[in-house]
């Protein structure tokens, strides 16, 4: 297969995982502040996506795919809260084990990724063109 | 008498033989004949150094202003040599149709 | 002319570039993969140079397209090794590779359109 269709590819495959990785990090950012309806329940948990590689040693592909979705088992922090409908007996509640610091770093460092992909692909789609524009007539 | 067969060899690079059998067969104008074949051999030597230089560039070992320039050089002397052979092939052809 | 020799080399060249763009996207697309080695070409000279040695029996100048996927070769980044939970690809290399390739090419197509050009001239009465 034409290199170049590969690198378009495996660029698209980019493309896909780091748009589900944005979608993953920004549910954690929403749901920040969740916690149960129960006394005493588990808040939200947060997510954490997780990318593997596929070797094609036919065509030099390697695109990367998602593997799962899986819950970061990190305890939930704990706060003081009697008021709170989740508190429990002693009047503490769980809190999701959400750090916005943490989610805000893992989104910039998804849309360069993102970025860096899309510019695989219009590079890509360039060189291709560049090459057929050889046997248009003119200059 | 200029032979334009001899002459469309000219301005085809490959073998700068021709060039001397037209310097030989046209003793009688030789300023003219001479100014054909420097022409066409600065068209020659000026598309040789384009495409060293353009290899050069191939492998990563000259830069794209020089070989830009090396081209459109050699497109210009080609261009010239090209146009100066037509014109003589005209000119030919119309005095060949000259009645006597 | 002997062009003949520089629209070969200009198609081997063409092919290595569209190889390591490649490489580049495997790299970029796998830049947050666990574990991954990013990879990049051996230099063109070098392919060049080992398929003449092949090659030597035939015209020096004919290349073949099997050694460019054995090319590939996986280059170590400064030593450290990629952890489990992290891969050894740098973004900003990956983007100035794949720079080189966008410029080598456009000069590549326009070395290869400009030849054309002119041979075309001379054949057209």
């Amino acid at each position: 297969m034409d290199p170049l269709s590969v690198a378009l590819k495996v660029a698209a495959s980019g493309l896909d995982a780091q748009s589900k990785r944005l979608l993953v990090v920004s549910e954690n950012m929403a749901n920040a502040q969740s916690t149960s309806t129960v006394s005493g329940g588990d808040p939200y948990q947060r997510k954490i996506i997780s990318f593997a590689g596929e070797l094609d040693r036919a065509s030099g592909a390697n695109p990367v795919r998602v593997n799962g979705v899986f819950r970061d088992r990190t305890a939930f922090p704990v706060e003081f809260d009697p008021g709170n409908r989740a508190a429990d007996a002693s009047g503490y509640v769980k809190l999701p084990n959400v750090n916005m610091l943490v989610e805000m770093a893992d989104m910039r460092e998804a849309n360069r990724s993102y970025e860096a992909n899309l510019q695989v692909v219009k590079q890509a789609r360039k060189l291709i063109s560049m090459t057929i524009d050889l046997l248009r007539a003119g200059s | 008498m200029i032979d334009p067969v001899l002459l469309s060899g000219i301005v085809r690079t490959t073998d700068p033989s021709p060039i001397s059998s037209t310097r030989e067969a046209v003793s009688a104008t030789p300023g003219f004949a001479d100014m054909v074949a420097d022409i066409s051999n600065d068209a020659a030597g000026s598309i040789r150094s384009a495409e060293s230089l353009s290899l050069q560039a191939l492998q990563g070992e000259a830069s794209a202003r020089e070989v830009v320039d090396a081209v459109m050089s050699a497109e210009r002397s080609l261009q010239t040599a090209i146009a100066i052979r037509d014109k003589i092939v005209t000119a030919y052809l119309e005095i060949s149709r000259m009645s006597i | 002319m002997d062009t003949v020799h520089l629209f070969d080399m200009a198609s081997q060249q063409a092919r290595w570039l569209s190889v390591r763009q490649t490489a580049v996207a495997n790299n970029i697309a796998n830049a947050n993969t666990p574990g991954y080695r990013a990879v990049d070409v051996q230099p063109f000279r070098q392919i060049l140079e080992n398929s003449a040695m092949v090659q030597s029996v035939t015209h020096p100048s004919h290349i073949r397209a099997a050694g460019f996927s054995s090319a590939v070769t996986r280059i170590e980044t400064d030593g450290s090794p990629a952890s489990t939970s992290s891969s050894t690809v740098k973004l900003e290399n990956e983007l100035v590779k794949s720079g080189e390739v966008a410029h080598a090419y456009e000069l590549n197509t326009a070395i290869v359109k400009a030849f054309h050009r002119m041979v075309m001239m001379t054949v057209k009465t």
